[in-house]
């Protein structure tokens, strides 16, 4: 069977796994997203917890993927809580840097402005200093997704959703008509979702990001 | 040791837009300083760099001691040219000895010649050998900087210099140093300089002829900087040289070269307060100047006050520029101290004697 | 104007931030080593172990494993430095400059794809099992670190350097040589470090194309049942990481050149 026929045939599998391999990517971003920028908020005021929070997760992001899962299964058991556990534990580093990054670049008589003409703590964190950091916040959940959709191909291995799937099926079968047909179709499959996404994530920045503050 | 640099017809062309140097011909006579000045982007840079081949002339000759330089290697060629450039462009993973000693290195000068080399360097550009021979270049200032990047320059001692912009990037007082000192270096070497600056008063400070460069480095004026100062060539060259150029020719004059009064009352620290009242009294003036045991200038002292001794903030030396001795005059007050070489007492100039300085100035040019 | 300013600011902090937290990692990782190390030998070797656990949790078998992995990411960081750094140079020199991008969208894709499917696909592909199997398709996925690094490392290099070094009479050779790649080195060896962590990362997945390594005890303990054999595996990864990690920090402070360290 040629890869198209293969493809034609399998196509509703196939699109299903495409759908939670990009669904469980999406949802632990934002969940990453949503811790990270709290952790970043957090600390940014403070060097030591800036330097603490980005050495925590970038030793995070140094332990092999496959070695976390294995921690994992015996706490989470398999399937989708591992999956997400691992997915959002690597997808923290570049949201919580970028966000330290963004808060910190963002130009202290302007936060002193916002102060001066009476916004409180909260008012200049959400409308003044998220806003501008965001397009940094942006590029760090950008390169978190990247790197989920690769990570999550793993996750099939504790039976995690995904077109992952595919590509340990196509292990398991080695030898077998398909078994070729299967790898491929996970693996440029994530290749072709994860440049989607990446076109995606251009189109959130530029429809997001103040025009003020765009680049040229 | 110094070469005739000799430019025929040079011109240099970038695709098909109109050149960038257009039929440029110069030449630059041996051991003197000639300085291109002109906006930025007109082609001074590209002029200059064509000399060292780092720009390849579309056509034209350039020869350096008669020696055409299209025969040669690039590479070769450029290691008997001496190069600096803005910010000095040390290697900062180098240290200063070993940035001074590359082009040496390059020519394949033995260990020992290298290293009494760069101690010789070190001490004609004014840096302590002991202290800077092992710092990284970034552990200098932007002066220091710029000296060794000098020093790196004429290491192999070449006859010709190219010099872009060198003192560009550094503070004016440190930059009029630089200058002070590149021009000492230059009454001892004698090498054949070109400098390129966008800066006409460094041009009339250094140069012993100064090109005006327009759009496409067309040669508007070259010559002298007493001539182009007091006779611009056109509009565009007036322009450039703004306004004040009368004051700016007084810096091609020297305190040397202008008289010297004496003070009708010269006293010594030794003398009592009442003696130089009676002599400040009977001359019939107010202010004496007062020398030490070896005739330095101390202090000036007024006939009423006897016993105060009034500092003296500005003095200016024998071959100080007559601008420098205006500024003085403009601080003291009336007139500028003079001292020689041991900072003995010369004389004072005037402001009478400044005023006939630009008087003559305009006359005779 | 404007933007770039910004730019130079937040790439100014990001480099304070990361030196920061750098040095901390510099002191803290060592110690996390060892306490992972020493603490899950002495666990897993003082439980009651079952027959099957004991094929695994015993010390010939454990350093088999360690070596094996060893093997794997140094056979591929000296793939990558090989292949990497001299294409990197090439790609930026002047009459090469334009074939750029397309290498550097190979080796993107490369990163991007997962490296489990370029490992699975090349032992599908090839037929090949054990140490190459594993150490070439983990190159191809590595590459691209230390490629964009090499490159960014020459490109930002001060013209005005390049323009001094020519102009004093360096041969474009010895211009490259003394003085673009010294002052590259910093970057290059940050990426060959992020290659180095990588491969020890992947290289846990060699066990699926029969190259061993660490990830053999955390598939023997998953598909067995037995957690203890799991836990050893991922932990010695995990701390393994760490380790070539903390090296390969100390090797950037090391070995850049001196003045601009």
């Amino acid at each position: 069977m040629s890869f198209w026929d293969f493809v034609d045939d399998r196509w509703s599998r196939l699109l299903s796994e495409s759908l939670l391999h990009v669904s469980a990517v999406v949802q632990c971003t934002i969940i990453a997203a949503l811790l990270g920028v709290t952790v970043g908020v957090a600390v940014y005021r403070s060097p030591f917890g800036s330097a603490v929070a980005t050495a925590l997760t970038s030793a995070i992001l140094t332990i092999p993927s496959f070695a976390l899962l294995g921690l994992l299964i015996p706490v989470l058991g398999l399937g989708a809580p591992p999956t997400v556990a691992a997915l959002v534990l690597y997808g923290l580093l570049p949201i919580v840097r970028n966000t330290i990054v963004g808060l910190a670049g963002v130009d202290g008589a302007i936060t002193d402005a916002a102060r001066g003409i009476g916004m409180n703590r909260f008012g200049v964190l959400t409308r003044v200093e998220l806003r501008l950091a965001w397009p940094a916040i942006l590029a760090g959940m950008r390169v978190s997704t990247q790197m989920l959709m690769g990570i999550a191909a793993i996750a099939a291995y504790a039976r995690g959703p995904g077109l992952g799937v595919e590509i340990f099926a196509g292990l398991v079968r080695a030898g077998s008509a398909n078994a070729t047909n299967q790898a491929i179709a996970g693996t440029v499959g994530i290749v072709v979702l994860a440049l989607v996404l990446d076109g995606i994530f251009v189109l959130i920045g530029r429809y997001t990001t103040s025009r003020g503050i765009r680049g040229q | 040791m110094a070469s005739e640099i000799q430019l025929t017809d040079v011109t240099k062309r970038y695709g098909r837009r109109k050149p960038a140097v257009d039929n440029f011909s110069m030449t630059i006579p041996a051991g003197e300083i000639v300085v291109f000045v002109g906006p930025s982007g007109c082609g001074k840079t590209t002029t200059m760099r064509m000399i060292n081949r780092l720009i390849e002339p579309t056509s034209g000759t350039i020869t350096i001691g008669g020696e055409d330089t299209s025969t040669l290697d690039p590479d070769k060629l450029r290691r008997t040219i001496g190069y600096a450039i803005q910010q000095a462009g040390l290697f900062p993973h180098m240290t200063v000895a070993q940035n001074i000693g590359v082009v040496p290195g390059l020519l394949g000068w033995d260990r020992k010649k290298i290293a009494d080399r760069v101690e010789e360097m070190l001490d004609t550009v004014g840096l302590d050998a002991a202290e800077f021979h092992d710092r990284f270049p970034r552990q200098l200032s932007g002066g220091q900087q710029q000296r060794v990047g000098v020093a790196r320059a004429l290491a192999a001692d070449p006859p010709v210099l190219l010099m872009d912009e060198p003192f560009g990037a550094v503070d004016p007082i440190t930059r009029g140093n630089l200058q002070d000192e590149l021009m000492r270096l230059q009454g001892e070497l004698r090498k054949t300089i070109v400098f390129v600056t966008h800066d006409f008063d460094e041009a009339v400070k250094l140069g012993d002829r100064i090109a005006v460069l327009g759009e496409q480095s067309k040669i508007l004026q070259y010559d002298t900087p007493d001539v182009i100062l007091a006779n611009p060539a056109d509009d565009t060259v007036a322009g450039f040289v703004g306004a004040g150029a009368s004051l700016k020719q007084l810096t091609l004059r020297r305190v040397r070269d202008v008289e010297l009064v004496q003070p009708e009352v010269i006293v010594s620290t030794q003398d009592e307060p009442d003696e130089i009242r009676r002599r400040l009294t009977d001359a019939g003036r107010s202010y004496a100047l007062m020398l030490d045991a070896r005739r330095r200038p101390v202090a000036w002292v007024h006939v009423r006050e006897p016993r105060v001794r009034r500092p003296i903030r500005d003095m200016v030396a024998a071959e100080s520029t007559v601008q420098d001795a205006l500024e003085a005059i403009l601080t003291e007050g009336g007139n500028a101290v003079v001292t020689g070489a041991r900072g003995e007492f010369k004389g004072l100039v005037e402001i009478d004697t400044v005023m006939a300085v630009i008087r003559d100035l305009r006359e005779t040019v | 104007m404007t933007s770039t300013a910004v730019a130079t600011e937040r790439g100014a902090t990001e480099r304070e931030e990361t030196k920061k937290a750098s040095s901390l990692r510099m002191f803290a990782q060592p110690i996390v080593v060892v306490v992972l190390v020493v603490g899950v030998l002495v666990w897993a070797f003082t439980r009651d172990l079952d027959a099957i656990e004991k094929q695994s949790i015993n010390a010939p078998v454990l350093l088999d494993a360690v070596w094996d992995h060893l093997v794997i990411s140094f056979v591929v960081t000296a793939l990558v430095l090989i292949i990497a750094v001299p294409l990197g140079i090439v790609l930026t020199r002047q009459w090469a400059r334009a074939s750029a991008p397309v290498f550097l969208a190979i080796a993107t894709i490369g990163q991007a794809s997962p490296a489990i499917g370029i490992l699975v696909l090349f032992f599908l592909v090839s037929g090949w099992e054990g140490l190459w199997a594993a150490a070439l398709p983990i190159t191809f996925y590595t590459l691209l670190p230390v490629l964009r690094n090499t490159m960014v490392g020459l490109q930002q290099v001060d013209p005005a350097l390049v323009d001094a070094g020519r102009g004093i009479g360096m041969s474009a050779f010895a211009v490259l040589r003394r003085i673009e790649i010294p002052l590259a080195v910093p970057l290059i060896l940050a990426g060959l470090r992020t290659a180095l962590v990588h491969a020890v990362g992947v290289a846990t997945m060699a066990v699926f194309v029969n190259g061993g390594g660490l990830g053999l005890l955390i598939d023997t303990g998953y598909k067995l049942s037995r957690i203890t054999v799991l836990i050893t595996g991922s932990v010695l990864a995990v701390a393994l990481a760490l380790l070539v990690d903390w090296l390969g920090t100390v090797a950037e402070q090391y070995l850049g050149p001196k003045g601009i360290r």
